[in-house]
């Protein structure tokens, strides 16, 4: 049975359609990786299932819930989480504090004003480790808006996986890292998503077909093959459209 | 900060609030310790909802405005024996009623932050105090309304006649109203307001309603401006429709913005600061007001963090002991600074007096005589000169009183 | 019946217009640099007391040119050393700029000018009535008003639709980042749109000063009222805000006028109450009564129904 399911996802803005019919299904604990050309409609996929955006027609569920026309929180709360390409965080709050409000709803707080944060040593200490695994505990009461770019990211991370949400959405998590850097965060994403679904959109040819079971490659709104990386590298329409292309910039 | 010197902060607000009325015991001091009493609670009220939340609200006097009207009518119906419980629960009285309203208006303005919100508010409060006038059987038209609190219940055989009786009282709910506010930001729904205000979008995608964080922040901010104007209505028994109109939702925006938004105290400080200048600055020059004006922008172009972030900047400073590094450049900027600004407002008072002789700082001066302009013209331009020319080494000492020991990252 | 519904609409048109006047500035303002500016009406009164003291030396047209001037360069000096410092530090400390600008020149007129009112008249060659109609004159300044405005829009719409600066403008509204990338200088035409805006408030002022009393308290009657037609309007729209005006314009005067209240309404229902009634203020109200209410009335349903405004795009 699927954890999530697509069912001919088209979304519009205005006259053009940017995706065009998307089916996809994703296996409880699979790692999906989605790549593609820029401007084929990644992020806007991921803003569609996660609840930022409606879809223009078609079908979204997540463990059964039809979830295309819920809100992010309301999709947040069956559990899933995402990231987001660019980062998106509380700017004015300390990198703790950031990390410990994503993790208030999962923890069971929702709207409380009965509890006083500071005594609540569990929630506390799952935000620490937390940083800890985000390799942020240094910087715990830095204001995030002034973390260095590589830090923030990470702070990102962070953000969408300390819920322990089943199912993880990472979009471009390495962008703009230098190389170590980016393979801390690989090695990061591989350990906290283990047991979980993972969907990821990313550039970088080596993680995908690293971390990935099944990859789908998006062009222009479209799925054009969904497959176990090998196929995927062997695919000739994939290669036309797009892995010749980054073999050649690479 | 330790369990300890939390508590021994607290312990300290509370000495200071109720130690101020034997330091500062004349009928004035003690009228402007009420009038301050009544700004804390109200501007930190306030700072819940643009501090905290980040919703800048034009129209905050109303709930501030019901919440004191309805104080009014409970002392009204307590001295006509048609209700009888003890004044010291009035200023929940305006709570329950600033919450009523709070939770009213917010469940539909409360939809985004920004701009819309700003304009509701605005609409909303012009809204209240236009009706305010036209509704003459509740809100007493342009005389307003007025009660007496000593009827009622004695308390410990108080009757709370004297102002400094009801100073006391507002101390107290001060303090609680202060520590409930704070504990506030403690919470769950407190700690996502900041987020909410940070980050609308993303706190969505943790499971939060922006709208609903922000609705809750509103509700607490509509409550304790409600208890405000309680203790508004304890100290002054009347009121009238300026308490629910422009003229207080700018006053406390200013309170808030002076004393600054960032820090909880910051509203403390402003409420101080704007009571002070309200009662004594105005006793000395009718052009206080243009002051506060010029303080006030000048405030929010060049301290955006207001006086609170200002001192709070001298944090870091002090903790890396570089503290004393600084008083010198303070000072070689400030004594100018202060002459050009004392030349201003010898200036400016001298070009609006009626009496023959301006008494201004131990000088007599005769605003007639040429020589006095030229004098105080030239004053203002060296020492304007002077401040111009200081500022560079005071912003390169403190730059390196900042980044002494500091080397690791960024 | 019909002659007070035939000068409500006349006198409505003349609030509207001005009201459009002071409207279109902000929204101009507003649509380039996403900063609502509080202090519009403060620029208005500027206008009504330069062209009172102008008038006093040198008469009525010398005011009318020289105020919205002076007005201007203010306003763009303002924007040069104060906006221009605030606007890093984001949307709320600009608005409460602006905020604390109108608070300042308040105080700052009734310095200069003192708090009393000024006989700040209109020309006598404009002291006739320019028809009478069922036995009620309406003077010929009003005429001069609605003339004077008409002529400034159509001034406005073809430097925005016709000259180079109106398209880099309209440009700048519609894709905000993109003019930089095209080589313009942005901070010169901020500046000069926002003397410009501030100008406009300052003729309304000019040639409102003499009908609506000049005194210190005369950006707080329209100050709020102007901020409600650009939000009902639609935040950046002008046409909207010209509907907007038009119609709290008309709206306002037709309530005045009229004189229904609930008591008819309560007459054609055949419903009565006593006068001890604890809700009495709300069985005798009256239309002209409300009438100041109405703009915000409609200001809060418009922002809860349709927050975009009548012909908005942006939220923001
Ligand atoms: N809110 C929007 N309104 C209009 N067009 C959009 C919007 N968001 C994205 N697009 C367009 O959709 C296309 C896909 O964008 P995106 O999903 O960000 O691509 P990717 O993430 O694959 O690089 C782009 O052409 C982009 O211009
Ligand atoms: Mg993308």
């Amino acid at each position: 049975m699927a954890i999530l399911s697509l069912k001919d996802v088209r979304k519009n803005f205005g006259e053009t359609e940017i995706i065009r019919g998307v089916s996809l299904d994703i296996e409880p604990g699979e790692k999906h990786a989605i790549i593609g050309p820029n401007g084929a409609g990644k992020s806007t996929l991921f803003h569609l299932i996660s609840g930022l955006f409606n879809v223009t027609s078609g079908t979204i569920e997540f463990k059964q819930n039809e979830i295309q026309n819920k809100t992010p929180y309301e999709v947040n709360r069956l559990g899933l989480a995402r990231s987001f390409q660019v980062t998106n965080i509380f700017a004015r709050m300390n990198v703790f504090e950031n990390v410990r409000c994503a993790l208030l709803w999962s923890c069971g707080y929702r709207y409380s004003f009965w509890h006083l944060l500071g005594k609540q040593h569990e929630l506390n200490e799952k935000a620490m480790h937390v940083l800890e695994q985000i390799r942020l505990q240094d910087k715990a009461l830095f204001p995030a808006g002034e973390l260095a770019y590589a830090q923030q990211r990470a702070l990102e991370l962070g953000i969408a996986i300390a819920s322990g949400a089943e199912l993880i959405m990472l979009d471009e998590p390495v962008a703009g890292m230098s190389h170590s850097e980016a393979e801390n965060a690989v090695e990061l994403i591989r350990k906290i998503t283990e047991g979980k679904t993972l969907i990821m959109v990313e550039h970088d040819m080596n993680i995908v077909f690293d971390v990935a079971d099944r990859i789908s490659v998006l062009v222009y709104g479209e799925i054009i093959a969904t497959d176990n990386p090998e196929n995927i590298r062997a695919n000739p329409r994939v290669q036309e459209a797009y892995l010749g292309e980054v073999a050649v910039s690479a | 900060m330790s369990m300890v010197k939390k508590l021994s902060v607290w312990i300290g607000y509370l000495v200071v609030l109720l130690i101020l009325p034997r330091l500062f015991d004349s009928i004035l001091a003690i009228s402007i310790l009420n009038q301050m009493a009544i700004g804390i609670v109200f501007a930190l009220s306030y700072n819940m909802l643009l501090g905290q939340g980040g919703m800048l609200s034009f129209g905050h006097a109303v709930y501030f405005g019901l919440g004191g009207f309805m104080a009014v009518h409970a002392l009204i119906m307590i001295e006509s024996e048609t209700a009888y419980f003890s004044i010291l629960l009035i200023p929940l009285i305006g709570g329950a009623f600033g919450l009523i309203a709070a939770i009213f208006i917010g469940s539909f303005s409360t939809h985004k932050a920004g701009t819309v919100f700003a304009m509701i508010s605005l609409g909303i409060g012009e809204l209240i105090a236009a009706s305010s006038l036209i509704f003459v059987s509740f809100f007493g038209g342009e005389a307003g309304i007025s009660g007496d609190r000593t009827f009622g219940p004695l308390f410990f055989g108080v009757d709370f006649a004297q102002d400094l009786e009801i100073y006391y009282l507002s101390a107290v709910w001060v303090f609680i109203a202060t520590v409930f506010m704070y504990l506030f930001t403690q919470t769950p729904s407190g700690r996502m307001a900041n987020a909410v205000r940070d980050n609308p979008e993303r706190a969505e995608f943790i499971g939060y309603s922006a709208r609903r964080v922000r609705f809750i922040s509103f509700c607490a901010s509509g409550l304790f401006a409600g208890i405000a104007g309680g203790l508004f209505a304890l100290n002054y028994e009347f009121i009238t429709d300026e308490s629910l109109n422009a003229i207080t939702s700018g006053r406390v925006l200013l309170m808030a913005y002076i004393g600054g938004l960032g820090y909880f105290i910051g509203p403390i400080v402003g409420a101080v600061i704007l009571t002070l200048m309200n009662s004594l600055l105005s006793n000395y020059s009718d052009l206080w007001l243009l002051y506060l004006g010029i303080m006030f922008v000048l405030t929010v172009m060049f301290l955006p963090r207001g006086f609170a972030g200002f001192i709070m900047m001298h944090q870091v400073v002090w903790l890396r002991g570089n503290l004393k590094s600084l008083i010198l450049p303070y000072l070689i900027t400030g004594i100018p600074a202060a002459i050009f600004t004392s030349a201003c407002i010898a200036l400016v008072e001298m070009s609006h007096l009626e009496e023959e002789v301006f008494h201004y700082l131990g000088l007599e001066l005769d605003p007639s005589a040429t020589l006095t302009w030229i004098i105080t013209i030239a004053i203002a331009a060296g020492s304007f000169y002077a401040t111009r020319r200081s500022v560079g080494q005071l912003s390169d000492a403190w730059e390196s009183a900042n980044s002494f020991p500091d080397s690791e990252d960024r | 019946m019909l002659e007070v519904f035939i000068f409500a609409t006349l006198n409505g048109l003349v609030t509207g217009l001005l009201l459009f006047m002071l409207a279109s500035g902000l929204t101009l303002i507003f649509s380039m640099m996403g900063v609502l500016n509080f202090a519009h009406a403060s620029f208005y009164m500027l206008g009504a007391y330069f062209a009172y003291s102008i008038s006093q030396y040198m008469g009525f047209w010398a005011g009318l040119l020289f105020a919205p001037i002076i007005v201007g360069v203010l306003g763009a000096g303002v924007e040069r050393y104060g906006l221009r410092r605030v606007h890093q530090l984001g949307h709320v400390a600009e608005l409460v700029f602006t905020f604390g600008m109108a608070f300042l020149i308040e105080e700052s007129i009734s310095f200069f000018w003192g708090t009393d009112t000024k006989n700040y008249r209109y020309p006598d060659i404009l002291n006739f009535p320019l028809f009478t109609l069922f036995g009620q004159e309406f003077s010929a300044y009003r005429g001069f008003m609605i003339g004077i405005s008409i002529a400034i829009f159509i001034g406005l719409y073809y430097v925005l639709t016709r000259s180079r600066i109106g398209i880099i403008i309209q440009a700048a509204i519609t894709h905000p980042h993109t003019v930089a990338n095209l080589g313009h200088n942005v901070p010169l035409i901020f500046m000069g749109v926002f003397g410009v805006g501030t100008a406009l408030a300052g003729v309304a002022g000019v040639i409102a000063g003499p009908v609506l009393t000049t005194f210190p308290g005369m950006a707080a009657v329209l100050g709020s009222i102007v901020f409600v037609i650009v939000v009902i309007g639609g935040l950046g729209s002008l046409a909207g805000a010209f509907i907007a005006a038009l119609l709290i314009g008309l709206l306002q005067s037709y309530a005045i006028a009229s004189d229904v209240g609930v008591p008819d309404l309560l007459n054609l229902l055949g419903l009565s109450f006593e006068r001890s009634h604890p809700l009495n203020d709300l069985w005798t109200l009256t239309l002209p009564q409300v009438a100041p209410i109405l703009p915000f009335l409609l200001l809060v349903l418009v922002l809860i129904f349709r927050p975009t405004g009548l012909l908005g795009k942006r939220e923001q």
